[in-house]
């Protein structure tokens, strides 16, 4: 894709001849640089499991956040620039909370990627309608939304290009290629919630440069009994990767 | 006249000249009565559109649906009714849009709620009731103060003969001072709820001059909204 690089990759708002936006592509491109995330729909929970990238000992590792609670009943894994997650995520937020002060009913999960990918696509705008100020370039962040619904697990992931799809297993990040090979090998619907939280470590294991432990990785589960968000502690992170097969 | 230490002129009083204070609102009658049930829910209004001992119509309804599972019921001052209840309808329609499914009753009931609230200083000068089915399929009545006050009822009377049908309705429905232990209470059906709402309409149309002509009967359950209509006197 590099090699039809032309003046066209200054502007977003410039179609290439070829009706590429150049600025969109490099962003895709952005996330692949960034730590693997993982998300897995069964038919009663789903999964986010992230790589914290710990790069110096240095570091206190807590501190990098990558799995966030959006509202009760949805999470979200990022992958790519932290800052710009942190603006789409705010904006998810809100919305949710907007939904519930009016309707009084918690947002879908598909109404809040919706609202997210408003947000992202809209780098090109002068910024005035909203009185915000203007974004100049695309956010260089992929998400997963993970959420109940109406007792049913869902997850969606969305693009830089403000494109979200449902998904049953997805991977996003720098070891998505083959991440997202092994989930679509081992994947089943009808996985418990063990296997999948399993799957997840597994696959993070295989793309992951460091070893895998409970400091360098996070986890969170939503199940159709417990209909909320639910972060793994470090000790249970630890006791499932000792338990790895 | 000093006014900030500038003078100014004095209001004359000019013979023949009249000063006009700004009344926007206007009362234009009518009357609701909701109540539900286990699955089902009726809702009644009754069909004069009046201002002062005019009689603008005896055939007009103030019961609007909303939905396959709402109707939305309201009186007051005909133009603001008209005006909200349009506004409603394009909010609804717009959920739809965005989030690909009909709204809830119960969303309907918080949106209006909202959108009357941001009328908190010059208000939509109206009585609203709204009635539906429920997640659960239960009836549902909730009642509305002009500033859009939100309260969920099993059945409640508004607009301008809402004092006159309250107290039957709690008597009739609601079975209260009777000393009735609660497992005694007789269970309401269908039937029953629309007779006693039809009732409540005859007797406030032989005391108030702004129900009459007609009353509709919307009943809502799982299967769609039955209407019927019950002729009132007509003076």
């Amino acid at each position: 894709m590099f090699l039809t690089r032309s003046e066209y990759d200054r502007g977003v708002n410039t179609f290439s001849p070829e009706g590429r936006l150049f600025q969109v592509e490099y962003a895709i491109e952005a996330i692949k640089l960034g730590s693997t995330a993982i998300g897995i729909c069964t038919n009663d929970s789903v999964v986010l499991a992230v790589e914290k990238r710990i790069t110096s000992p240095m570091m206190v590792p807590k501190t990098v956040e990558k799995i966030v609670k959006v509202d009760e009943h949805i999470g979200c894994a990022t992958s790519g620039l932290m800052a710009d997650a942190r603006t789409l995520i705010e904006r998810a937020r809100v919305e949710c909370q907007n939904h519930w002060f009016v309707y009084n009913e918690a947002m879908t999960v598909e109404s809040c990627a919706q609202a997210v990918a408003t947000l992202a696509i809209q780098f090109g705008d002068s910024g005035d309608s909203d009185g915000a100020s203007a974004m100049s370039r695309p956010f260089g962040v992929a998400i997963l939304f993970a959420g109940i619904e109406n007792g049913k697990p869902q997850l969606w992931h969305m693009d830089p290009s403000g494109t979200y799809i449902k998904h049953c297993a997805k991977a996003i990040g720098s070891g998505s290629e083959g991440a997202q090979q092994n989930l679509q090998e081992k994947y089943t619907p009808e996985m418990s919630l063990k296997d999948a939280i399993d799957l997840c470590l597994n696959t993070l294991k295989h793309v992951m440069e460091e070893k895998l432990n409970e400091t360098n990785v996070e986890l969170m589960t939503m199940t159709t009994s417990k209909k909320e968000f639910t972060m793994l502690g470090e000790d249970e992170v630890k006791k499932l990767i000792e338990e790895l097969v | 006249m000093n006014c900030l230490g500038v003078e100014q002129f004095p209001d004359y009083k000019v013979p023949g000249v009249q000063h006009v204070d700004f009344s926007p609102y206007e009362s234009n009658g009518g009357s609701i009565v909701a109540i539900a049930g286990e699955d089902f829910v009726v809702i009644a209004a009754d069909t004069r559109l009046s201002s002062g001992y005019s009689i603008h119509s005896r055939d007009q309804s103030k019961l609007f649906k909303m939905s396959p599972k709402t109707v939305l019921g309201s009186t007051g001052c005909w133009c603001d009714t008209l005006s909200l209840t349009g506004l409603v309808k394009v909010r609804m329609q717009m959920y739809e849009h965005t989030h690909m499914k009909t709204m809830s009753t119960d969303a309907v009931a918080q949106m209006l709620s909202i959108v009357m609230y941001n009328r908190r200083f010059f208000p939509y000068y109206v009585s609203n009731i709204l009635a539906g089915l429920d997640k659960d399929g239960k009836g549902a009545v909730y009642s509305y103060d002009p500033i859009g006050h939100c309260e969920r009822a099993t059945y409640r009377a508004g607009g301008t003969a809402g004092a006159l049908l309250q107290p039957v309705l709690d008597n009739q429905i609601g079975y209260k001072n009777q000393n009735l232990p609660a497992d005694q209470l007789p269970p309401l059906t269908k039937e029953r709820a629309v007779a006693v709402a039809s009732d409540t309409f005859i007797s406030a149309a032989e005391r108030d001059i702004y129900t009459g002509d007609s009353v509709l009967i919307n009943i809502i359950t799982k299967d769609g909204v039955e209407e019927r209509k019950l002729q009132l006197r007509k003076d």
